[in-house]
């Protein structure tokens, strides 16, 4: 299952990227900057984050998350994602591993609320707090690609973004998909609908408390019996990668709740 | 049972969310005749319908975009805001909002 998740991975990093067409009226609920000169689809943060600055409400994008959202939970974290990909690969670098408190997970609706949505609408999108203006995603595909082509004008900025950048890779190195645990936006968002998702793994009752799908579960989630109103097993920030279910030695993780 | 209720109205409430954006919601946008004589006071010219006449005042250009066009034009920071809250475009002309490429963030 791993295997085949990195190649899906992989498959859609090149698909977005790829720089034959440009659908960004279409928002795919993924970190991959639209102000990259090859990518396919748009970011919703970033159009959320312009919405907020006229004062408007994105329905289309907000709709569209919610409906990937209600389908298959945070399913596009675990398979599209390609900062996931890359937070992934560089887990498997040597370096030291450490483990962060449970409660760093609220960080990303903080994120969400204050830098996506509150500081454009209040204080416009010339901010430099503003969240595209920080995130390492756009830094990467847009900002140094940008810099290459055409120059800065902004050096500063631009040493401030790759500092994020750094700090977070190496943060990535450490503990596994820190990026999408701690600071994502989208996956604050995603996450808010997991509970609700209609693909999601489930316990069945053949289920001897192994802790295998524990121990192999990127996110540290536990696959819950009863996931409705249960808010101490992190279950919110399941990724759909399917990997506790293909460990399970009684195979008794269901994938349709 | 309860999360199936939820899921039911919030899936509901998405899709219409997603339908009426899409399909039914219209945004009006102005075009930018500020940015236009900025452009014009420095030698360069683009042509706007009804700009170049002899009048000396003019009127700014307005056109309905549906909500996909206007998720595109964020996409290049094509739209803000103006003083009394109407959307204005970042650009000259309303046309150059539709089917632009991106600019750098």
């Amino acid at each position: 299952m791993e295997r085949l998740r990195l190649k899906v991975q992989i498959a859609m990093a090149v698909l977005m990227n790829v720089g034959l067409f440009q659908l960004h009226f279409i928002c795919m609920p993924v970190l991959n900057c639209h102000s990259c000169p090859v990518s396919l689809f748009g970011c919703p943060l970033g159009v959320i984050g312009q919405f907020s600055a006229v004062g408007l409400i994105p329905l289309t994008v907000i709709g569209v998350m919610a409906l990937v959202g209600l389908v298959a939970g945070r399913i596009l974290c675990g398979w599209v994602c390609p900062f996931g990909l890359v937070q992934e690969l560089l887990y498997k670098i040597p370096y030291a591993k450490f483990s962060i408190p449970r409660w760093t997970r609220f960080i990303k609706y903080g994120v969400f609320g204050a830098l996506v949505v509150a500081v454009p609408y209040f204080l416009t999108p010339e901010s430099t707090l503003y969240f595209c203006r920080l995130c390492p995603v756009a830094t990467i595909e847009s900002s140094i690609p940008w810099a290459i082509l055409q120059g800065t004008t902004n050096a500063l900025h631009l040493s401030v973004r790759i500092v994020i950048l750094i700090v977070i890779m190496i943060l990535a190195m450490g503990h596994r998909r820190f990026f999408c645990k701690v600071l994502c936006p989208i996956g604050a968002c995603m996450s808010l609908l997991n509970r609700f998702a209609a693909i999601f793994p489930e316990r069945r009752s053949l289920c001897v408390d192994c802790s295998t799908c524990n121990k192999v579960c990127p996110m540290e989630t536990v696959p819950n019996k009863n996931r409705f109103g249960v808010y101490d097993d992190m279950l919110e920030e399941c990724i759909n990668c399917l990997d506790c279910q293909k460990r399970c030695p009684t195979d008794a993780i269901r994938l349709w709740g | 049972m309860v999360r199936k209720i939820f899921f039911c109205i919030l899936i509901i409430l998405s899709v219409a969310m997603t339908a009426y954006g899409a399909f039914f919601r219209r945004l009006l946008v102005y075009d930018n005749l500020e940015k236009f004589d900025q452009l014009k006071n420095v030698g360069i010219t683009i042509k706007i319908p009804g700009y170049q006449q002899a009048d000396t005042e003019f009127k700014a250009q307005s056109e309905w975009f549906t909500e996909p066009e206007v998720v595109n034009a964020m996409t290049f920071a094509g739209i803000s805001r103006y003083k009394d809250g109407q959307l204005i475009s970042n650009y000259p002309d309303l046309r150059m909002l539709k089917g632009r490429r991106p600019c750098p963030s």
